[in-house]
């Protein structure tokens, strides 16, 4: 019989270590610049230009993380567990909210439900009048909430399709109505991942700077932007400011965890499915109304102006700025880099997933504060951040200068969170008990981790590449600054057609965008599950 | 090919099967991608061959590498045209203006950047601030008139974009519009009125107000704007596009986004210019900004490139393409842009622009536009 040996626990630390420091890096340099640039952090958290923003950061953090939660929760059931029609369907196209940039996200939703737009005009032929403005508050928290709800719904749905089943028979057995079943058995196990979910869409609200710019809704994530060339002492305080709060936030849910009890196994016969019944309609009318908003209405404006460009194109007067080959190449620097990424991202938080989660180590904890808070960081600022590392080391501007491992990592950096907090979430839900067994068997360390994490934890770890993956393909200010010079993807194009009013351009490369991720969350996320 | 690699040494991450036919895909769009790479082209094709139509030349030398604000769309052809003219090859990172100003003062000395092309003054204004530019030669500066360019001759400008009041055609009848931005502060146009306040070209439109009439009165029209309920956009193209839609009014903008919305979208898009007055501020030509960095060590190259911008087949795509004004002499506005008037040329001192930077930034905060 053999032991645990702590010589694998010291390399599983060493490791953990070396991983947060990596992701310390963004942390450090606003610490540093803060002092370079002489900024007061400590007097502007009081005064009213941060107070204010700071108050409606929060508020648009909160509404928009109940929301997305209940939405995403909600539908992560109905689409797995229920006799919903066109599942298969929905389970990805519900995810592709993720994906759309915000800049241009939030301008489709303009394009198409505001004055003017193609949905407002079909419904004034009704005679329905649809003065919708989409700004401040409201049109903030519509649009986060849309585009957010997908880290809610990802984890969870993976989570629900492996479920074990036997409890949720026994109970039904047992006279349990379906309701009472799905609160006593399913909501336990199921709460671990909709909070680690919900505190993802709390630091993406905080961090979006695009949304709030567009709907002019001063948080401050906008007020760093807009005071970063102009006084960029405030801009950096309030950074600091802003990555504080995050790692508030950060504590604040980890105290919050509920401990559950694990019960996962590997090979759960077909879950239990339930017939909606008499609220099949009600049940179809919210997911096509989601699908409706989120996917549909971005979507169609997107391929409204694709199709204009197409027809625009056929008529020997005009071309367009873009060719196949152009779309081919940014479609490829959008593809490998996701891929890679999300998979490295995966790889490196699973030492601190192990630590945090099943060992309850200090590294661990400390580990998970930093990559959760990193999250909250605008994407402006950690590329200035990789750039202004990478330059002050000769070692590491020789090896890294201007390479696409550069690119990789700051997307890592930017991204590791979501994989992160599913993770976590995937370690903790492995029972005890079979490693128990496996030890007393004689399993090697290394050899359990292949046969009893790896698979149990499998389809939670492939939804957390899904999140990073599609998180990475409409990622910008990476993009933009710390890509080798001559890379471009799909965003980067799609934000410099879009700037200068070439609609055309961007919505075909938008419509680009949307196929890829479709395909890719299918076979990174979807299609194991669905064949089992 | 390396990446394929290694995203397949992850596989104990995925299931075998879907791994197979998931590298296929990848490898099918590599191969893809690469046979598409094509060689040393001879001659150029597209918008770039209006440029030049002859013979490229023998690509020679360092790569000049530009950080461009400017976009793709736009600029590509003119870089095109420079490699194959001179063969002096080009690599571009392509940004915001804002976002490119702060990575190469992150960068400092160590900046790979050769050039800088800024939209509007203000991120040229804040890098020369900082003391990362490089003077240009009088050769290259003597290319436009003297308030073209920066008076310590380290930047120069290369196209303008003229201020204009774009409106609604069907909401906004002509007689409705207004001859000065200060008229936009009637009631009559309460709740009308668009405004990009945190946008470059507005922000620096904005210092050069304060400074021809005053910091008192460029503070009191903003927030008489705010009072009248003027209404915040985050950038010009969402206000033109916005107004075509009749979601807006009108709205302060550079002048070539309609021409851009209208070559998109055609008659659908029911807005159009308004030139507001030969002597108001309103109609101000707003230029962009071409710069060699002090990191260069390539400052020939550079400066020729910069110069290669002002000649004239050049400055001719940008009036007939783009509908920008040429500012390099001897060359004529494109005959659908209006005629550029007094105030545009001579008046105007950009230099103010970027010291004025900070302090114009802080009033537009302050008068609370931002939440409109």
């Amino acid at each position: 019989m053999r032991k645990e040996r702590p010589p694998r626990s010291f390399l599983l630390k060493t490791s953990a270590t070396a991983i947060c420091s990596l992701f310390f890096f963004p942390t450090i340099y606003l610490i540093v610049r803060n002092f370079t640039e002489g900024a007061r952090p400590g007097e502007l958290i009081f005064s009213s230009r941060t107070l204010e923003p700071l108050k409606r950061t929060l508020l648009l953090a909160i509404a928009v993380s109940v929301c997305a939660m209940l939405i995403g929760s909600s539908l992560a059931w109905l689409v797995t567990r229920t006799n919903l029609s066109f599942r298969r369907f929905w389970q990805v196209a519900l995810a592709i909210p993720l994906v759309f940039p915000s800049f241009i996200g939030a301008a489709a939703f303009n394009r198409t439900l505001s004055k003017g737009g193609s949905v407002a005009d079909f419904l004034e032929n009704f005679g329905v009048q649809s003065g919708i403005q989409f700004r401040g508050f409201w049109g903030a928290w519509f649009v986060l909430t849309l585009f957010t709800y997908p880290y809610v719904y990802l984890p969870v749905a993976a989570k629900l399709r492996h479920l074990p089943v036997s409890l949720e028979e026994s109970a039904r057995v047992l006279g349990n109505r379906p309701l009472a079943t799905f609160r006593n058995i399913c909501l336990p196990q199921l709460l671990p991942s909709i909070i680690s979910g919900t505190l993802l869409v709390t630091l993406y609200t905080i961090s979006d700077f695009g949304v709030v710019q567009l709907m002019r809704y001063d948080t401050l994530a906008r007020a760093i932007a807009t005071n970063h060339l102009a006084q960029p002492a405030v801009a950096l305080a309030i950074s600091l400011i802003l990555l504080v709060l995050a790692a508030l936030v950060v504590s604040g849910e980890r105290m919050l965890r509920t401990k559950t009890n694990a019960t996962e196994t590997k090979h759960s016969p077909r879950a239990v499915q339930y017939h909606l019944g008499r609220f099949r309609f009600l049940a179809h009318c919210f997911v096509w109304v989601i699908g409706l908003l989120a996917v549909v209405a971005p979507l169609a404006a997107l391929s409204q102006w694709a199709l204009g460009g197409i027809i625009r194109a056929t008529k020997p007067t005009s071309s367009l700025t873009i060719d196949f080959e152009k779309i081919l190449s940014a479609s490829w620097g959008s593809i490998w880099t996701s891929v890679i990424a999300a998979f490295i991202s995966v790889a490196v938080v699973l030492p601190i997933a192990f630590l945090a989660g099943r060992h309850r180590s200090k590294t661990g904890t400390v580990g998970q504060i930093i990559i959760l808070s990193t999250f909250a960081m605008p994407g402006l600022l950690i590329a200035l951040s990789v750039r202004f590392w990478t330059l002050r080391s000769e070692l590491a501007y020789e090896w890294f200068g201007d390479s696409s491992a550069l690119l990789i990592f700051a997307y890592v950096v930017r991204f590791g969170a979501l994989a992160l907090g599913v993770c976590l979430v995937a370690v903790i839900a492995v029972p005890k008990q079979l490693h128990e067994a496996a030890i007393t068997l004689g399993a090697s360390p290394r050899r359990r981790f292949r046969k009893i994490d790896l698979p149990i934890m499998a389809p939670s770890l492939l939804a957390g590449a899904g999140l990073v993956l599609l998180s990475v393909l409409k990622e910008l200010p990476i993009s933009l600054l710390v890509s080798p010079l001559g890379f471009t993807n799909l965003t980067s194009r799609i934000f410099m057609s879009f700037e200068d009013a070439f609609v055309a351009e961007a919505g075909i490369m938008a419509v680009v965008l949307v196929s890829i991720s479709f395909a890719l969350t299918w076979f990174l996320v979807l299609s194991n599950a669905e064949h089992r | 090919m390396a990446s394929t690699l290694v995203s397949m040494s992850m596989s104990p991450l995925l299931y075998r099967s879907h791994l197979r036919s998931f590298s296929a895909i990848l490898v099918i769009a590599a191969l893809a991608v690469s046979s598409c790479a094509s060689d040393t082209q001879r001659f150029l094709d597209g918008t770039a061959a209006e440029i030049y139509s002859g013979e490229c030349v023998q690509k020679t030398g360092d790569t000049v590498t530009i950080y461009s604000g400017r976009t793709e769309n736009l600029i590509e052809p003119v870089l095109d045209a420079f490699a194959c003219e001179t063969g002096i090859p080009v690599m571009v990172r392509w940004g915001a203006s804002t976002d490119l100003a702060l990575l190469l003062n992150e960068e400092g000395s160590k900046s790979p950047a050769d050039v800088f092309l800024s939209r509007s003054p203000g991120p040229v204004g804040y890098l020369e601030s900082k003391k990362l530019l490089r003077p240009l030669s009088s050769d290259v500066l003597e290319l436009v008139e003297e308030q073209n360019r920066s008076d310590s001759g380290t930047w120069i400008g290369f196209s303008g974009r003229k201020r204009v009041l774009v409106h609604n055609i069907d909401d906004v009848p002509i007689e409705d519009l207004p001859n000065s931005v200060f008229d936009l502060t009637d009631k009559r146009y309460e709740g009308r009125v668009a405004i990009p306040a945190t946008n470059g070209s507005f922000v620096d439109w904005f210092t050069v107000f304060r400074d021809v009439h005053g910091n008192e009165a460029a503070q009191n029209w903003l927030e008489q704007m705010v009072d009248n309920d003027a209404r915040y956009y985050y950038n010009n193209r969402a206000i033109v596009e916005a107004a075509g839609r009749g979601e807006i009014d009108m709205g302060l903008v550079n002048h070539y986004y309609n021409y851009q919305e209208i070559a998109a979208s055609g008659n659908k898009h029911r807005a159009k210019n308004h030139d507001l007055g030969d002597q108001d501020i309103g109609s101000l030509l707003i230029i962009t900004a071409a710069t060699v960095l002090s990191s260069t060590d390539k400052a020939a190259e550079s400066e020729s490139l910069v110069s290669y911008l002002l000649s004239t087949p050049v400055q001719k795509y940008f009036t007939n393409r783009t509908f920008e004004y040429p500012l390099a002499f001897g060359v004529d506005p494109a005959e659908a842009l209006p005629p550029l008037t007094a105030l545009e040329i001579g008046s105007v001192d950009f230099d103010k622009l970027g010291g004025g930077f900070e302090e114009t930034t802080r009033m537009i905060e302050a008068t609370g536009i931002l939440n409109q």
